[in-house]
């Protein structure tokens, strides 16, 4: 199955994901999305890895690109992304220049899909972004669009998509038998 | 009336052609004789919306808005103005609309129906 989780900054979305991740299967592949160039991003990542200490994850880095996910195969188990909004950035804002958001978009979409060719179950962490007055900025405005756009695609394309707010999950497409 | 609402690139223009409405049905203008207004937030910018605005915006079918309230305080003093008028604008549509839509990931999630 596809699951794609979103919600605000710090809602709650990682340790949800986790856990609808853990009820899917026992081989459970994290690929990490974090770029670890500064101490906020490595104490996030220290966080992050705490979070889901003792859940069997094995990782794969993925800062800029699914394909490393996706080299070896068939994994079968589950994926969980985290997350599209992280992956987007690194994509569009590489160290050397700048990406065209079109190119970024058709890429790490086509990316997303070759996700479900490695793996049995795939859940994916989003971020609401988009609902706030700042996206005047051109590198904002295109981010907002890359990651607003995967989201839709990747919507259409999940079984249960989840929003959740003050760790609380709501259900917005599918069914969760559990929630 | 329905009164459409979401983030950028949240789905909303495309889910209101799912609804039957083609792209030459919609327009960000008031005068324009279309049944969908467009980012009504762009058209509060210059100022509120005057008893005459009022009586064309609820003459539409669907009214599609940007959500604009859930990021930081903006730091100039205009944007929060406009913010708040975005804000109250959409309270007060919403008491008068049949149906309010709020588009996450292109998914219809009704806030009234």
């Amino acid at each position: 199955m596809i699951a794609l989780v979103t919600g605000g900054a710090s809602s709650g979305k990682s340790a949800f994901a986790e856990k609808l991740a853990c009820s899917l299967a026992d081989t459970r592949t994290y690929l990490a999305t974090m770029r670890d160039d500064c101490d906020e991003a490595r104490s996030r990542i220290v966080r992050h890895q705490r979070l889901r200490q003792g859940l069997g994850f094995g990782t794969v880095e993925c800062p800029d690109s699914l394909r490393p996910a996706c080299a070896k195969g068939w994994h079968g188990g589950v994926a969980l992304l985290e997350d599209l909004g992280n992956l987007c950035s690194n994509a569009l804002f590489p160290p050397c220049g700048r990406a065209s958001a079109d190119d970024v978009l058709a890429r790490l979409d086509a990316e997303l899909s070759m996700l479900q060719t490695a793996f049995e179950h795939v859940v994916v962490v989003t971020v609401e972004a988009g609902c706030a007055a700042d996206g005047t900025h051109a590198s904002t405005a295109d981010w907002l669009r890359v990651v607003g756009a995967l989201g839709c695609a990747l919507a259409e394309r999940s079984d249960v998509v989840v929003e959740v707010a003050c760790g609380i999950p709501c259900v917005i497409k599918g069914r969760l038998s559990w929630t | 009336m329905m009164l459409v609402t979401g983030g950028i690139a949240s789905g909303k223009r495309t889910y209101v052609r799912a609804l039957g409405y083609a792209n030459e049905q919609m327009d960000g203008c008031l005068d324009a004789p279309c049944p969908v207004l467009l980012d009504l937030d762009e058209l509060l910018r210059a100022g509120d919306l005057d008893e005459r605005d009022w009586e064309r915006l609820l003459c539409k079918e669907v009214v599609v808005c940007h959500e604009v309230g859930m990021g930081v305080v903006p730091m100039d003093a205009a944007d929060r103005a406009w913010r708040e008028r975005v804000g109250a604008t959409c309270a007060r549509l919403a008491r008068e609309a049949s149906e309010v839509v709020r588009v996450v990931c292109g998914i219809p999630v009704f806030l009234k129906r």
